[in-house]
């Protein structure tokens, strides 16, 4: 479903040394020579710290950056070749709720279907499913900034399934959201997984790792440092946590 | 629908439901900036109507007296205070105490007298253009050497014609929609490019870097959308902000002028009923409508180029502040510069020929070829202002730049 082959995006970040224009730039690897594949229907999880380049990666997955170097196929499209093909068959939550404020429920929905080129014969009784599962009935004629956070992250749950791709990207779903909040992305994410589609989260939560994922990738300063199952990973020591795991591995 | 316009509607939908936007594009246009201009001329015109019935002080020193003295006296329009040294005049007018000082030689009436040519100097401010002392001066004393030199000329038993070879007739044929051209058209033009700056600015800044900042823009593109598609729905819909403010601006001159025409005709002077008609005329609002739309195209690309190139909403602000003077000056060098015509290399100049075109269209003088050269050379630089666009948005280091 997903391969990804010696993937990598360099950029340019301000160095401490003054320039003519400001501080001058030098090039980094945000993400290096990245190798994994992610079968269809299971559910991967990247983790990592804080810069060691989970969203650049899912980024480049779902065709929005374009590699520096290598590539990743999604259904055996390349993403270098055909990133509209790509970008159709995904859906993309980012890592806050990113919707638009003056719109309401009904309306965000019926923009991102309607951008799916999906007619509402086909769109609505999708939405009219996800509203119940959700328990949104209430909310869909208020506007999203009126929205308490949880409602609109399931606004944004949404509007990112509206199309049913065959492959759900989820950037840090659970940051800034309340408990009630992670509840609802830990079902949706459970719900997908049933459903039998293909899923790729990266997160801090180490929790929702543990009890979801099939896969695991860890990352480091922007290279794979692990790339295995849940049960490969607690491998790694069996008389430590999921966690010290973690920090073990991303510490050393 | 297409995608581009799914993303029009949308974007549409999403700026007129801020208040923000309503009020630069209807409202500002078409009420507050007619009651501005209203109140502007309603101020200037009582001060100039003031200005007509105004008594002025007028300093003079004379070490004798005259009888242009005592003509000055007469007048209903001049308070004469005599003082008793040149030093004491110039301080009079410097320290605004009188309007006009006036300094007789001290051989005044001798020289006069000795058919000589005396000296008066006239000390004054000419600042204050609206007002009337130095004429109603200036009248006086030319009245009182006209009857000097026809008494000389009558004692040498000469005509008048004997010192004037040559009467200079001057018959001016500025039509009045020349005037109006003069008058009006660099300034309506500055206020059209002003209103359609306005109208795109803060939507340009709003589907630009605001998106960026919100966060919906990496949502956008994380769609099947295309940037081409992208461009032309967030670019439309900054041109029809920017066209909607310059369509109200144009009604909020408009319907006030109409008013006028329909309700209070008779009490208008009929100079300014004249220039009002002039600018009443189809041809040259439908001309500089034309003329408006692609260079609404053209701005409303380039601006929403320089709000996604900006990180954040306040940057952009900053940047576009700059771009406002770039298109501004162009506009202004026509109104101080009336005489100015319209050539070649001036039709490529954007925003400069619309200002000349404005004024030629409402004097009926327009050379229809300079205003097709300013047409398509307006519609090229709008194909580049969306060419650069669609590089910027095309561009994943200017949509991700933080």
């Amino acid at each position: 479903m997903i391969e990804v082959k010696n993937l990598s995006k360099q950029f340019k970040a301000p160095t401490e040394e003054k320039g003519l224009f400001g501080p001058k730039k030098k090039a980094f690897w945000a993400v290096k020579d990245l190798d994994f594949e992610i079968k269809k229907g299971s559910v991967a999880s990247i983790l990592g710290p804080n810069g060691c380049g989970k969203t650049t990666t899912l980024r480049m997955i779902a065709g929005m950056l374009t590699p520096s170097r290598g590539t990743a196929f999604v259904d055996s499209v390349d993403v270098r070749k055909d990133k509209q093909t790509v970008k159709s068959k995904i859906g993309y939550m980012t890592n806050n709720t990113s919707l638009y404020d003056r719109l309401n429920v009904i309306e965000t929905v019926k923009f991102f279907a309607e951008l799916n080129q999906i007619s509402p014969d086909v769109y609505m009784p999708r939405a009219e499913k996800l509203f119940d599962q959700l328990d949104m009935r209430k909310y869909l004629n208020k506007r999203i900034a009126d929205l308490s956070t949880g409602m609109k992250q399931k606004t944004s749950i949404v509007r990112t399934l509206i199309h049913d791709p065959d492959l759900i990207v989820l950037d840090e779903p659970t940051t800034g959201v309340d408990v009630t909040g992670q509840s609802v992305i830990v079902d949706l994410i459970k719900s997908i997984k049933d459903s039998g589609k293909t899923l790729i989260f990266s997160t801090h939560q180490l929790n929702e790792v543990r009890d979801i994922a099939d896969h695991i990738i860890v990352m480091k300063a922007g290279e794979k440092i692990f790339d295995g199952n849940n049960n490969q990973f607690q491998e790694l020591d069996r008389n430590k946590n999921f966690t010290e795991i973690f920090m073990e591995l991303v510490n050393e | 629908m297409n995608k581009w316009q799914v993303l029009l509607v949308k974007e549409i939908k999403h700026l007129f439901r801020d208040t923000k936007t309503i009020v630069q594009t209807v409202v500002v246009p078409t009420f507050i900036t007619p009651l501005l201009i209203g109140a502007i001329f309603w101020y200037v015109g009582s001060i100039a109507t003031e200005e007509t019935k105004k008594t002025y002080e007028i300093s003079v020193y004379s070490s004798a007296d005259s009888l242009l003295i005592d003509n000055l006296n007469d007048s209903d329009r001049l308070a004469i205070t005599k003082e008793g040294s040149l030093e004491a005049v110039i301080e009079a007018v410097t320290f605004d105490k009188s309007e006009i000082g006036l300094v007789f030689d001290d051989s005044f009436v001798d020289d006069l007298t000795s058919n000589n040519s005396a000296q008066l100097t006239i000390y004054s401010k000419d600042i204050d253009t609206f007002s009337q002392a130095k004429s109603i001066v200036s009248n006086i004393v030319d009245d009182y050497e006209e009857s000097i030199r026809n008494n000389r000329l009558e004692l040498l038993n000469l005509d008048e014609n004997y010192v004037n070879p040559i009467t200079i007739n001057e018959e001016d044929l500025t039509t009045e929609e020349e005037s109006a051209g003069s008058i009006f058209g660099a300034l309506l033009a500055l206020f059209f490019v002003m209103y359609v700056i306005s109208g795109s600015m803060y939507p340009a800044i709003d589907l630009g870097a605001g998106e960026k900042e919100r966060g919906t823009m990496e949502t956008l593109i994380s769609t099947n959308i295309s940037s081409v598609d992208i461009i032309i729905g967030k670019m439309l819909s900054v041109t029809s902000s920017a066209i909607l403010t310059a369509t109200f601006s144009m009604l909020g001159f408009a319907i006030p002028i109409l008013i006028i025409f329909l309700f209070y005709a008779d009490s208008v002077n009929e100079y300014l009923f004249g220039l009002l008609s002039a600018i009443v005329n189809p041809v040259a609002l439908i001309g500089v409508f034309v003329l408006i739309i692609p260079l609404s195209v053209f701005m409303g690309a380039f601006l929403l180029a320089i709000s996604v190139y900006a990180k954040t909403p306040k940057e952009a602000g900053l940047l576009l502040g700059n771009v406002l003077i770039v298109f501004i000056i162009p506009c202004y060098v026509p109104l101080i510069n009336p005489g100015l015509e319209l050539d070649f290399v001036g039709a490529l100049i954007p925003c400069y020929n619309l200002a000349l075109i404005t004024n030629n269209l409402i004097a009926g003088t327009v050379d229809w070829f300079l205003y097709s050269v300013a047409l398509l050379s307006t519609i090229v630089y709008c194909i580049v202002a969306i060419y650069i666009t669609y590089i910027m948005f095309d561009d994943e280091n200017v949509i991700f730049r933080s």
